[in-house]
């Protein structure tokens, strides 16, 4: 068990992604779009088969596929898997019967309603369920679709347990174009995602949502908005599928075995990737339709066995064995064909706050699980100060800046930012109102390039043309122009904090927290670092303060030093005084010999 | 007179409950994973007492023991070919190994329903019911209940009193404090997961003792078992027992007031309450690392 | 504990040319070192040097990618960590990890548990003797302990295995000072009963003192080692190995 606050960071453990998602690169789009429309028409020319049968196999087919690229979206973008989603698909089921059945409003007005009633029941679903960590939600999910079989069941009006029948309205054609329309939404919806900065934000929230959060990205947001879009596809595919069988009852409505489905086809293409549903889908039931009928009664077994197979031996479906030969990969977000040139500096923060005092931390005080990480402490940073924040380890040094940016929650005492206390701001409005911090072991989004990584910092509040002009300046002081379009594992521990700083950066910050930013870098690494450093004010930079342990690296660009010593500041004064202050040496530096 | 009824029944149902959840808890505190075929080998552990018992005319109670030991050989095969893959990865594994267990429950799912069919079966063993002072109790319920709390009683002895049982709690408490004792955690995984899985398998033996089982219905199980350790506090054996005594009185006082079909609800709508309004559950431990 | 031998001895632990890392990064590039038999070896480094990177690689938790690890001349590198503590190494790690819902006198008897019952209960005397504090707080959760307190029961869990080599990996993290003393004041008399100790420490002061010789780690590669009298000679050259 960890006593030290310092490594106690009361951050949240960084999201365990499912798995590495297909890793971006640029080669060969045209590949990919062929690919597509091979697909589309295929799918397009089923009517013209005029076979009942096939009609009805693509009609299965394209249901699934809406539903499971919708699966992908929360399960394998966002990283919150759900094991519930056919709640959705039964509610636009009985949705759409129940309006047709007792109300005069026609079928094609039905759906869209149903579609809107499931919309909405995600967003208030979402939004309790969604705090929920990992397995929590899955499981609250899968929960949900049982509560609603039994309430239907016991419901008379519902039709009971023995279900609904329908009047028969629809064609098998028209059926059919309903989920086709389904499923380009569904994927149209997916490709939104993989080229969007709201995209990009999802897939944040899946390889760390607290790092998103303290880069400005509005998580609980996201994940709302990206569940409700999930509810959408699921729900018409339910009300057109209730028209083609003329019939609904809880057990088919909300059949458990959907689910499965739905995550052995997204699993099997490759989960969190555009392809990867639209892939599995097709090809499992294509090889479903003729296996059935030799093996009837092996068909969940064979799910789950796949299920199985797949996670331990190529977890990364059919699309992670197709990026292995350089293809189907995603084009990275936002990024240009060439590095930008010439680089635009950077615009002012926003919003610009005005005032001599720009950090103030007074008599702050913070106790967790019986120990004092904080106590009492006050100091503050003016316009213009760069401030060096030291002491040993344990001292409370990180958990003051959990607490200035909203991460922990101080027991007393109080954070002023520009001279309004900070309280009512949550950590990813803070970051947005210009606070924005480096972590001490970098904390970057394993799935994404270096790009995207400070991408996901410079499109906050701006345009798109801004957000690429900003990345690409912060990339460039930063030294990383070179490598802009790399995986982030393949960064030294030097280069990976200076993608921290990157993405502080490109934040446009007007309080900037660095941790420990000059940790493992070589001698230059450090001369480039203090050169940005020093430059800061020209960046509107307002105020800095950086805890640091390499003193060397700071102590000539620090206009003050503050010493903490067990959650208390036990010096503070310009760096030439503090260094020789007995107290300090004693407590932090040691005596030698 | 019927609040002690209620009372007597939920508190025995309560007894077999933290049987139920007992395995869950030792898997998840160990590995930090949520076995999702948990219900599954409950199901078909119970289907197979049934079937056992239909063609033998034996004590199903007899099975208790020849169950609980093959699952144990099973378990550990499942776990050493199935999650230990996965478990070199840390966190990131919880939710793969929240993949594969999903997977295996419909393999174990399926080949329930081929073997033992899919209706709803239930042996009518122990069905005397004894009257104690103005109460009624169905003897099957007191078998399961008082056999289910002692197991579980059982295994927390053994967990806290023997060498190898602390060994278990140590790496359910911190991975690297119990390798620095030499402790070696992949045994302990395993060890974990064939507990686990047989502490379920007999369950089921009890179960279906006292309720009707089908092959089908082995995800609700996993939620039962799920929602009682989630209340109780993941990883907290206390906690969850007090839980299950909880959702035992729960469900007999709703089957009392409003009907048999509203009994299955209230497991999955507890679970909601307590995940909105405490979600690090009744007990006092701290999650697992 | 082993007696001391009395003619040449192999070194307690000895590094050769050691590379490992997590993941695709490489944290150690080539690390060799001698923890010499019955002696304080020091480690010496800042934050992100590769302290904790090279002590868990020799406890085990980290495979490494090429080199050797020999434990009184036995290679033991690449095995799994619970057989290299078997073997005799010791692991405090830091941060402590104990088992906060466990009492003290658990966590003696867990480290014990790769000992006969006899050896246990004499070593648990030793232990006990050697830790009065530890001794104080059999009953108590390890949760519920002081920063310093914790410490001590780590070490002596470690003890418990009855090492011949110890790996204390910033014991003095967290701290106070006074604290720290305490514990610090511990290891010669690990020395007398034997134990040769490897100790990673950022700060200067406390393991100076009772080291026979000191390693400088930074980025991942050894860049000066020494005498503490040696390298106190040129104190300015530590500091700045070590920023400080």
């Amino acid at each position: 068990m960890n006593v030290e606050p310092e490594a106690a960071t009361a951050l949240p453990q960084q999201r365990p992604t499912v798995l590495r998602v297909a890793f971006p690169s640029r080669r060969r789009p045209a590949r990919r779009a062929l690919v597509g429309l091979v697909v589309l028409a295929v799918l397009a020319a089923a009517p013209a088969l005029k076979s009942g049968y096939v009609l009805q196999l693509a009609t299965d087919i394209l249901s699934f596929v809406a539903m499971a690229c919708s699966w992908n979206l929360i399960s394998g973008f966002t990283g919150y898997v759900s094991f519930g989603q056919v709640t959705f698909f039964g509610l636009g089921a009985y949705t759409t019967a129940l309006i047709v059945l007792h109300t005069p409003i026609p079928w094609y007005l039905a759906i869209p309603i149903a579609v809107a009633l499931a919309g909405v029941a995600a967003l208030l679903l979402g939004a309790v369920m969604l705090r929920l960590r990992g397995i929590m939600f899955a499981l609250g999910m899968l929960g949900l679709a049982r509560i609603l079989t039994v309430v239907i069941a016991n419901w008379s009006f519902a039709g009971g347990a023995v279900g609904l029948t329908l009047p028969a309205e629809l064609t098998p054609i028209a059926v059919y174009a309903g989920t086709w329309a389904a499923a380009l939404f569904a994927v149209g919806v997916s490709a939104f995602y993989l080229h969007s900065r709201f995209g990009l934000s999802a897939m944040a929230v899946r390889d760390d949502e607290a790092a998103a959060v303290a880069l400005g990205v509005d998580t609980r947001r996201v994940k709302i908005l990206t569940f409700v879009l999930s509810a959408l596809a699921p729900a018409a595919v339910g009300g057109l599928v209730a028209w083609n069988r003329s019939f609904i009852d809880p057990a088919s409505a909300f059949d458990p075995t959907m689910d499965l489905q739905l995550v052995v086809f997204t699993l099997f293409g490759g989960i969190g990737t555009l392809w990867g549903p639209l892939l599995g889908t097709i090809v499992l039931m294509l090889i479903g339709e003729q296996l059935w009928a030799y093996v009837p009664d092996l068909q969940l077994a064979l799910y789950g066995g796949l299920v199985i197979v797949v996670v331990l031996a190529f977890p990364g479906g059919i699309v992670g064995l197709a990026n292995r030969f350089g293809w189907l990969h995603r084009r990275p977000i936002l990024a240009p064909h060439a590095f930008p040139s010439p680089i635009v500096p950077p615009l002012p923060p926003q919003p610009v706050p005005a005032g001599d005092v720009i950090l103030e931390v007074r008599d702050l005080t913070v106790r967790f699980s019986g120990i004092v990480a904080l106590d009492g402490l006050s100091f503050s940073v003016r316009r213009g100060e760069s401030v060096a924040i030291l002491g040993a380890n344990g001292a409370g040094k990180t958990t003051m800046f959990n607490t200035v940016t909203g991460f922990v929650m101080p027991s007393e005492g109080a954070i002023l930012y520009a001279g309004q206390p900070v309280d009512g701001l949550v950590s990813f409005q803070r970051a947005r109102h210009g606070i924005a911090r480096t972590f001490q072991i970098p904390r970057l989004m394993i799935s994404m390039t270096v790009w995207e990584n400070v991408l996901l910092a410079g499109a906050n509040g701006r345009l798109s043309r801004h957000a690429v002009e900003q990345t690409a300046w912060a990339l460039h002081i930063t030294g990383l122009a070179p490598m802009w379009l790399d995986p982030v594992d393949r960064l030294s521990p030097g280069q990976q904090r200076r993608l921290e700083l990157a993405r502080a950066l490109a934040l446009g910050p007007t309080l900037l927290l660095l941790d420990e930013v000059m940790a493992g870098m070589t001698r230059d690494e450090q001369e480039e670092i203090r050169d940005v450093l020093r430059r800061l004010p020209e960046f509107g930079v307002a105020a800095v303060a950086g805890i640091e342990h390499v003193i060397s690296a700071i102590a000539d660009i620090s206009d003050r030093m503050i010493v903490l010593d067990h959650g208390r500041k036990i010096a503070e004064g310009v760096p030439a005084d503090v260094l020789r202050d007995p107290v300090v040496i004693q407590s932090y530096l040691g005596d030698i010999g | 007179m019927l609040v002690a009824q209620i009372l007597i029944n939920g508190i025995l149902l309560g007894g077999m409950y933290i049987l139920l959840a007992q395995g869950l808890n030792l898997v998840f505190g160990v590995m930090g994973v949520v076995n999702l075929a948990h219900g599954a080998i409950i199901t078909v552990a119970g289907l197979f007492t049934f079937w056992f018992t239909t063609r033998t005319q034996q004590n199903p109670l007899l099975l208790l023991p020849v169950v609980f030991l093959a699952m144990l050989a099973i378990g550990a095969v499942l776990q050493r070919f199935l999650l230990e893959p996965l478990a070199g990865a840390g966190r990131k594994s919880e939710l793969l190994s929240l993949m594969i267990t999903f997977g295996l429950s419909y393999v174990l799912v399926e080949i329930g329903l081929n073997v033992f069919g899919s209706q709803y079966v239930s042996l009518p063993y122990l069905q005397t019911t004894w009257s104690v002072g103005g109460l009624t109790v169905n003897e099957a319920l007191i078998a399961a209940g008082v056999l289910g709390a002692t197991i579980s009683g059982l295994l927390q002895i053994w967990l806290h009193h023997t060498g190898s049982g602390k060994s278990l709690i140590a790496t359910s408490q911190n991975r690297i404090g119990a390798i620095t004792c030499g402790i070696d955690v992949s045994r302990m995984r395993c060890i974990a997961f064939a507990l686990g899985s047989s502490l379920a398998a007999a369950a089921g033996v009890l179960l279906i003792m006292v309720m009707p089982l089908a092959a089908q219905t082995a995800d609700s199980l996993t939620i039962l078992a799920f929602v009682v350790v989630a209340m109780g506090g993941l990883g907290d054996y206390a906690g969850a027992a007090l839980a299950a005594l909880l959702l035992g009185i729960a469900q007999s006082a709703v089957g009392y007031y409003v009907g048999g079909d509203a009994e299955s609800v209230v497991p999955y709508l507890l679970f909601i309450v307590f995940m909105i309004l405490r979600p690090q559950g009744l007990g006092r431990a701290a999650q697992p690392q | 504990m082993q007696a001391p031998q009395s003619c040449a001895v192999p070194a307690a632990l000895m590094v050769d040319a050691v590379v490992a890392g997590i993941g695709s990064m490489t944290l150690l590039h080539g690390i060799s070192l001698h923890v010499e038999a019955q002696a304080v070896t020091l480690l010496l480094g800042a934050n992100g040097a590769g302290k904790t990177t090279l002590i868990r690689t020799l406890a085990g938790l980290i495979a490494p990618r090429a080199g050797r690890i020999m434990l009184f001349g036995e290679p033991i590198g690449g095995l799994p960590p619970h057989l290299i503590a078997r073997a005799g190494v010791g692991h405090v790690p830091s941060g402590r990890e104990l088992f906060p819902r466990m009492t003290v006198a658990d966590h003696l008897t867990l480290g014990g548990r790769l000992c006969s019952a006899e050896r246990r209960a004499a070593q648990r005397e030793r232990v006990l003797e050697l830790f009065p504090a530890v001794a104080e707080r059999l009953r108590q959760q390890a949760g519920t302990l002081s920063g310093g307190e914790q410490q001590m029961v780590s070490i002596a869990r470690a003890l418990m295995t009855d090492p011949r080599v110890l790996l204390l990996d910033e014991p003095s993290a967290g701290l106070a000072p006074k604290v720290v003393q305490a514990v610090f004041q511990t290891l010669p008399k690990l020395q007398s009963l034997g134990v040769s100790v490897l100790l990673a420490e950022q700060s200067l002061a406390f393991g100076f003192s009772v080291a026979k010789r000191a390693y400088i780690i930074r980025d991942g590669r050894i860049v000066l080692s020494g005498t503490p009298a040696e390298l106190s000679a040129d104190a300015s050259v530590v500091k700045a190995y070590l920023g400080a």
